[in-house]
């Protein structure tokens, strides 16, 4: 059935909210990535089961990342007339459990993080109030879960679908006031409406560039060209990110949507998905989506009778790095391998078969259809003065809490670290901040977090940006970053606490990115080879004089002169490093030291003879045979209140065999077992 | 027939081919028969029927017409003219009761000394062979004579 | 679009250019030079190597970016040797040598940026991944049979699959744009002399050192251009914009009232004569091909060198091969002995090696040749009198392993030789070109019977022909050495210029002439004429010659049905008259 008219979309939008807010008890299972990691698959099973052979009236669904992933698997249950209860951690067997207090027609607190009270959709302004929990329900009242420290600060633009709709229906999607933007577009406004409104939204590329869009498809939009292309760019590569691939598994419709009206201001007619193979949860939803749409007449030809045609092709990249880069991207499409091309001719003008080509992040494409129908003043009001709107973190690393957030532009990183994230473990301490990837900056701040220190340097290879303030309460936004220098990024957050080695964390990056490189262009390939040379030689122990001020040159080079955006930033983890873990540095090379204790060459395990008791446990768990038995202590000498009460058979760690693996510190129960 | 019969021959030589070759074997001291009495027509195409039955009314016995070679001539096909009157002028020859034989046509290039010089050795000694042309041994041998006057 | 030209400076000096080149080509127009390692002409930028990175300012945007493909524009400033472009420089030279320190073009591009020692150290990977041999294969040969494989650190160039590629078209163009030598021709070196060598050995060559026009020609069969479609590299390169691929072979029409034919000669063909093993035993060359290898353009620069490339330590020069020798020509080619001679002396001034001369008869009667020969039998070259027999490969295992043993019979000493030597040279015959029958037909020629092109008298008449106002001059009357053709040459030149010079021709007397009182107007002679030059006046109901066109041919006249034609000095009167005459 072809959509025409808002009188097709709004018979959809009634379906769906039957769909979404059904007559029966309702259990939705978190099956994005995220999820079924943790064992969503096997949770969806039990529950499904339970639905069916075991006779309990209710619907299961699925549904994308609602961003806890540390709390993975997550359920939501929804029974008529109460809250939704978000339980975590769930398992089949506390799935069984669950189904039969349903059956009972009770609904147990246990295990669960919060209820949901109250759902706003984003778009339509409507609200949904779901009574206070009193059906039935036992034990203590909740918490409200939109008011959990990790969601408070939190504001949902672009995932403002996820976790709350099934990605692969269509009717959820609308039921929540989706493609009626597009409608109101196509019907009503003009492109060059549309990207003045886009370019009065102040909304900036999300990829980590932070180009503003508006420009960017003005650009596009005038450029000469036989054909006009849009390309959505999913190929997210950087460690630890996962903004992208739970945008697409949690609502790859509003990315659509986005780029259906992005197509339709710039005049394109075809569009291209350039998202990772290694993503088939992502993969598959966005084929889902896709036939969804062609079905209901929003892609193809003549799109809501508005005689704008548009299609999009899926591209499935092989999962290379570089090719998130938008040149690079464009020849993968092309069936070319993927490498980059100088960029003196931009790719709005030549891109994508050297036709004029329009590139965003999936991130940026999603906040489409919120500005549209929301208005350019609306989205302008959140944000800060340059950069507005929010943004989309994946925060991991030594943090309590970690996963998928969006916060408004202007946050300060505290806020994020500590209110969202729950701070830092118990136990250990605060040390950096890796944001943007591998080619991203990072922001360090010492050990006691007063002090912050940003780093990357700015394009003109000015010397590394330096903040002396708390870096806490450095806002996060496009500018105060740059200004500061360092970048947004894509949105990878990594902190990190004492127990990382920095030489060991950039010596980590620089070999990542050898691999990474496409190996084009000499300074990136050759330069980054040396750098992990370098590096190498420090970690392991062979670190010469001089060879901070080499890496340093040759980073600064590197970062100068190579042809693309990955070599332009891969100098960043040992510069950035070296400028504010000198120290670290000059431990590893002058002391043959690691003072994190992570580079196996430059630590050694000793016993303390003073404190071991002979036990034999740590010679019991060494799995290489190199703790031995040493000296035998005499019994006691009376009047000797130091000496040891009796007889010991002392142990040592012959340091020639030793693996350093550490099996013998964690066996010892007495501290005996010293790392140096 | 008398070994002493030297037969009397008249050659018809194209200036371009044939008498360059016999030039050719003269400069190139080559013996042959002297019974050859040569008169050089700027091209074979030049000669008339009416000069080969002159010529042996007069009293040769034998007549050679000689040209370029086929595709040679000088004059681009004259030669041709001179293979088709030549044919011609058999028939002509067996009326008069005078044998083929007497009259030949060869195509002797300029530089082909030797061939001009075997052409006239044997052409001499056929003839030889043949003995004298005698018109008049048969009763019309006047009338014939007569005949052969040029027009 | 792109004819509006844009001015920007380069390091403080202002220039005008296209906007459609870039920075690096239009530094080079003022002179200011950028090191380049992976830029090529003729292929598209590449901008791999960085080593042409320069520094630009837009605005206050200052930026390091390649020169080689950074398009120019309008106020652009570029600086190409700020402290910054020259540190880019040493460590990019220094990571070049990190790879492959040892090979020239590096130690070069060190040199001239000041790296004396590279900190990375100086490794000997063969491939610098520049990818020039990539391009090439792409762009030049349209083969693409060769490519990037793997990436980062691990990236190599190789064919699909690491396996033989099926297609490679052989043409090597990756070899010879590769800068370090990491791509080679496996047996180059033996190829050399059959397939490189001896001919002009690339696609577009000046033919020989004597062309002319002495100016480079396509080889259609062999350019990559042609059978590719791809390359172009010349026509990129020549300034003059000379290239020209549409060029179609084409038939100039001259009006010419005279010709010199000087279609010269072709050298006899030793292969037919089996016993001297010319094109089956390697290292036995014809004299022409022994002329290129030591001509100082040749394909080894002028060193006369075996098939495996060593030096022979001796040399049999064969005379006679082909000529004075009633199998192939009977006459007498009259240069081989004297070239003959001067091989010798250049084998042996060259290379001190013993050369032999099997010779018939010594035929040195120009001016100052025995003179030479003297020369050369003080010079100690080996004269045996007798002609060359056969030529076998030695026996081996012994003294004769390895080498070519030349057999002949020694008519002085009365004995039989067999002669191991590394080379033999064959002085074949100069014989008339395989064409000359065409020739002849197209000028109405005569020839002799070896083939050359016969002149209208051996004495009064030597470079007329019997077509009137086509001369002969040089090798394609006899063979005959340079001075004789140069004389020749001058001859039929001062013969066709007074032609010319005079500006108008005598008609021979001889000609047709119709009497119009017997002509009856059957216009047979019309027809016959190959000349063209009988013409019937309707008017008068008469046919008339056109006196200036008739050759006198007389075919007409012996035509004329009505005898009305008259054959100027061979009228019938005078033929029968002759006649008479001659049987008198």
């Amino acid at each position: 059935m072809k959509i025409r008219s808002i009188a097709d979309l709004d018979r959809i939008k009634e379906e769906g909210l039957g769909l979404l807010y059904p007559n029966r008890t309702k259990i939705v299972v978190g099956t994005a990535t995220c999820g079924l990691a943790a064992g969503a698959g096997e949770v969806l099973e039990a529950f499904r089961r339970a639905a069916g052979e075991g006779g309990l009236d209710a619907v299961v669904e699925e549904s994308g990342c609602i961003g806890f992933c540390q709390m993975e698997p997550l359920v939501t249950v929804h029974r008529p007339g109460t809250p939704k209860i978000v339980y975590h951690a769930m398992t089949p067997k506390k799935a069984e459990a669950l189904c039969r207090e349903l059956r009972e027609g009770r609904l147990s607190s246990a295990g669960a993080l919060g209820e949901i009270r109250c759902e706003t959709a984003l778009l339509t302004g409507e609200e949904r109030r779901f009574a206070a929990n009193g059906g039935g329900g036992a034990g203590a009242a909740l918490p409200d879960f939109d008011d959990l420290p990790f969601y408070r600060k939190q504001l949902k633009i672009a995932l403002r679908n996820c976790g709350y709709i099934d990605p692969e229906d269509i009717r959820h999607y609308i039921a929540r006031g989706g493609y009626y933007t597009l409608r109101a577009v196509l019907a009503e406004r003009t492109p060059d409406e549309i990207i003045d409104e886009i370019t009065k939204s102040g909304l900036r590329g999300r990829g980590g560039g932070g180009f503003p869009t508006g420009r960017k498809w003005r650009s596009c939009r005038n450029a000469p060209g036989a054909r006009r292309y849009v390309i959505c760019n999913a190929d997210e590569g950087d460690p630890g990110a996962f903004m992208d691939r739970s945008l697409l598994e949690g609502d790859p419709h509003g990315m659509l949507e986005g780029m259906i009206i992005g197509a339709f201001a710039i005049g394109s007619d075809r569009g291209y998905i350039y998202v990772r193979n290694e993503y088939p949860q992502a993969v598959k939803k966005l084929m889902r989506a896709l036939e969804e749409c062609r079905a209901y007449g929003l892609l193809g030809a003549d799109i809501m009778g508005s005689g704008v045609s548009f299609d999009v092709t899926i591209n499935r990249g092989g999962g290379a790095f570089v090719c998130g880069e938008s040149t690079a991207l464009m020849a993968s499409i092309e069936g070319k391998v993927g490498e980059p091309r100088a960029k003196y001719i931009h790719t709005v003008e030549q891109g994508l078969h050297n036709l004029p080509t329009c590139l965003n992040n999936v991130e940026t494409w999603a906040n489409v259809p919120v500005v549209m129908h929301k208005g350019a003043a609306w989205f302008a009001s959140i944000g800060t003065e340059g950069s507005k709107g929010t943004k989309v973190f994946s925060l991991v690393g030594d943090v309590k809490h970690s996963g998928l957030i969006e916060v408004p532009m202007g946050i300060s990183i505290r806020e994020v670290l500590y209110d969202i994230g729950g701070g830092i473990e118990e136990g250990h301490r605060f040390k950096a901040v890796q944001t943007g990837g591998p080619s991203g900056g990072t922001i360090l701040v010492d050990e006691k977090g007063a002090t912050v220190r940003t780093s990357t340097p700015s394009e003109d290879g000015a010397p590394l940006g330096f903040v002396p303030e708390s870096l806490l309460d450095l806002p996060v936004d496009f500018d105060s970053l740059t200004e500061a220098g360092s970048m947004m990024g894509s949105g990878g957050m990594i902190v990190m606490d004492e127990k990382n080695c920095m030489v060991d964390i950039a010596r980590y990056y620089i070999s990542f990115l050898c691999e990474e490189s496409c190996g084009r262009c000499l300074p990136c390939r050759e330069g980054l080879r040396q750098m992990a040379a370098i590096l190498d030689r420090i970690t392991s122990g062979r670190g010469e004089h001089g060879d901070i001020e080499l890496l340093e040159e040759l980073g600064a080079v590197v970062m100068d002169t190579s042809l693309c955006a990955l070599g332009g930033t891969a100098a960043n983890p040992p510069l950035s490093t070296i400028r504010y873990f000198r120290d670290e540095y000059e431990a590893h090379i002058y002391d043959k030291k690691c003072p994190a204790g992570v580079c196996k060459a430059l630590i050694r395990f000793v016993i303390d003879p003073a404190a071991c008791t002979g036990c034999g446990a740590c010679r019991a768990a060494c799995p290489v045979g190199a703790v031995k038995e040493g000296a035998a202590l005499p019994a006691p000498v009376e009047g000797d209140p130091a000496a040891p009460r009796k007889a010991r058979l002392l142990h040592e760690i012959e340091q020639a065999a030793c693996i350093k693996c550490g099996a013998c510190a964690d066996a010892c129960k007495f501290n005996a077992v010293r790392k140096e | 027939m008398s070994q002493d019969f030297e037969p009397v021959i008249v050659g018809f030589l194209c200036n371009w081919c044939s008498y360059t070759g016999a030039d050719l074997a003269g400069t190139s001291r080559s013996r042959y028969p002297p019974n050859l009495r040569i008169i050089r027509v700027m091209c074979s195409g030049r000669v008339e029927p009416a000069f080969v039955l002159k010529a042996l009314r007069e009293g040769a016995d034998g007549v050679l017409v000689a040209g370029c070679h086929p595709g040679d001539c000088h004059y681009q096909e004259g030669n041709y003219k001179t293979m088709r009157r030549m044919a011609l002028l058999g028939p002509l020859l067996d009326q008069f009761g005078i044998e083929r034989a007497r009259v030949r046509l060869e195509w002797i290039s300029a530089s082909e000394a030797g061939r001009f010089v075997e052409v006239v050795k044997e052409m001499t000694s056929r003839i030889k062979a043949l003995g004298p042309l005698r018109l008049g041994h048969a009763q019309d041998a006047e009338p014939i004579a007569e005949k052969l006057a040029p027009a | 679009m792109a004819d509006k030209s844009v001015k920007l400076t380069i390091d403080g000096k202002e220039i005008e250019v296209e906007p459609d080149i870039y920075i690096l080509e239009a530094a080079e127009r003022l002179g200011i030079w950028i090191p380049t390692l992976c830029n090529y002409r003729g292929l598209t930028p590449f901008g791999v190597c960085r080593m042409c990175t320069v520094e630009v300012a837009r605005g206050t945007r200052v930026r390091l970016v390649t020169s080689c493909n950074h398009p120019v524009s309008d106020g652009l400033v570029v600086r190409t040797n700020t402290e910054r472009v020259r540190t880019a420089r040493r460590i990019l030279v220094e990571l070049l040598c990190a790879r492959h320190g040892k090979v020239g073009v590096i130690k070069r591009l060190a040199e001239n940026v000041g790296v004396t020692k590279p900190r990375f150290g100086e490794g000997d990977e063969p491939c610098i991944l520049c990818g020039l041999c990539v391009r090439a294969c792409d762009e030049m040969a349209k083969a693409n049979a060769i490519g990037f494989a793997q990436r980062g650190t691990d990236k190599i160039v190789t064919t699909p699959y690491h396996e033989e590629s099926e297609t490679c078209i052989n043409c090597g163009a990756c070899a010879k744009v590769c800068p370090t030598g990491a791509i080679y021709i496996e047996g180059a070196q033996e190829l050399r002399h059959d397939e490189l060598a001896l001919g002009p050995n690339a696609a577009i060559a000046v033919p020989t050192m004597q062309a002319v026009p002495n100016v480079p020609r396509l080889d259609a069969d062999a350019c990559l251009h042609f059978t590719t479609g791809g390359c172009g590299i010349c026509a990129t390169n020549c300034p003059a914009k000379a290239i020209d691929y549409e060029m179609q072979d084409k038939e100039i029409e001259v009006k010419a009232g005279t010709v010199v034919v000087a279609t010269g000669f072709q050298v006899f063909d030793p292969s037919v004569a089996e016993q001297y093993g010319y094109g089956r035993l390697p290292n036995v060359i014809t004299s022409l091909e022994f002329e290129r290898l030591s001509n100082a353009a040749g394909p080894t620069g002028g060193k006369i060198l075996l098939r495996n490339g060593t030096p022979p330590a001796s040399v049999a020069i064969l005379h006679c091969i082909g000529s004075r020798d009633e199998h192939y020509h009977r006459y007498c080619s009259r240069v081989c002995c004297m070239y003959s001679l001067k091989f010798a002396h250049l084998v042996h001034e060259k290379l001190g090696a013993r050369v032999y001369q099997l010779y018939i008869d010594m035929r040195t009667f120009g001016k100052g040749y025995e003179e030479f020969y003297d020369r050369l039998l003080k010079e100690g070259a080996l004269f045996i009198r007798g002609k060359g027999a056969e030529v076998t490969p030695g026996v081996p295992g012994g003294a004769e392993a390895g080498k070519l043993v030349v057999k002949c019979e020694d008519t002085l000493a009365g004995v039989q030789r067999r002669i191991p030597v590394d080379m033999v040279v064959l002085s074949v015959a100069l014989e008339a070109r395989s064409d000359a029958r065409e020739v002849e037909r197209l000028f109405n020629l005569c020839r002799s019977e070896d083939g050359f092109f016969l002149e209208q008298h051996p004495k009064l008449a030597p470079v007329e022909t019997t077509t009137d106002g086509v001369f002969l001059a040089g090798c394609c009357q006899s063979p005959k050495d340079i001075p004789d053709t140069v004389a020749q040459g001058g001859a039929a030149a001062s013969q066709a210029l007074s032609l010319i010079l005079r500006g108008e021709t005598t008609l021979s007397g001889a000609c047709a002439e119709v009497n119009p009182d017997l002509c009856s107007g059957c216009r047979v002679c019309n027809e016959l004429c190959p000349y063209s030059a009988i013409s019937y006046d309707a008017e008068k109901k008469v046919s008339a010659v056109n006196e200036s066109l008739c050759k006198a041919c007389g075919t007409c006249v012996a035509a004329c049905p009505s005898g009305a034609i008259k054959g100027k000095h061979f009228t019938k009167e005078q033929i029968l008259a002759e006649i008479e005459g001659v049987l008198r």
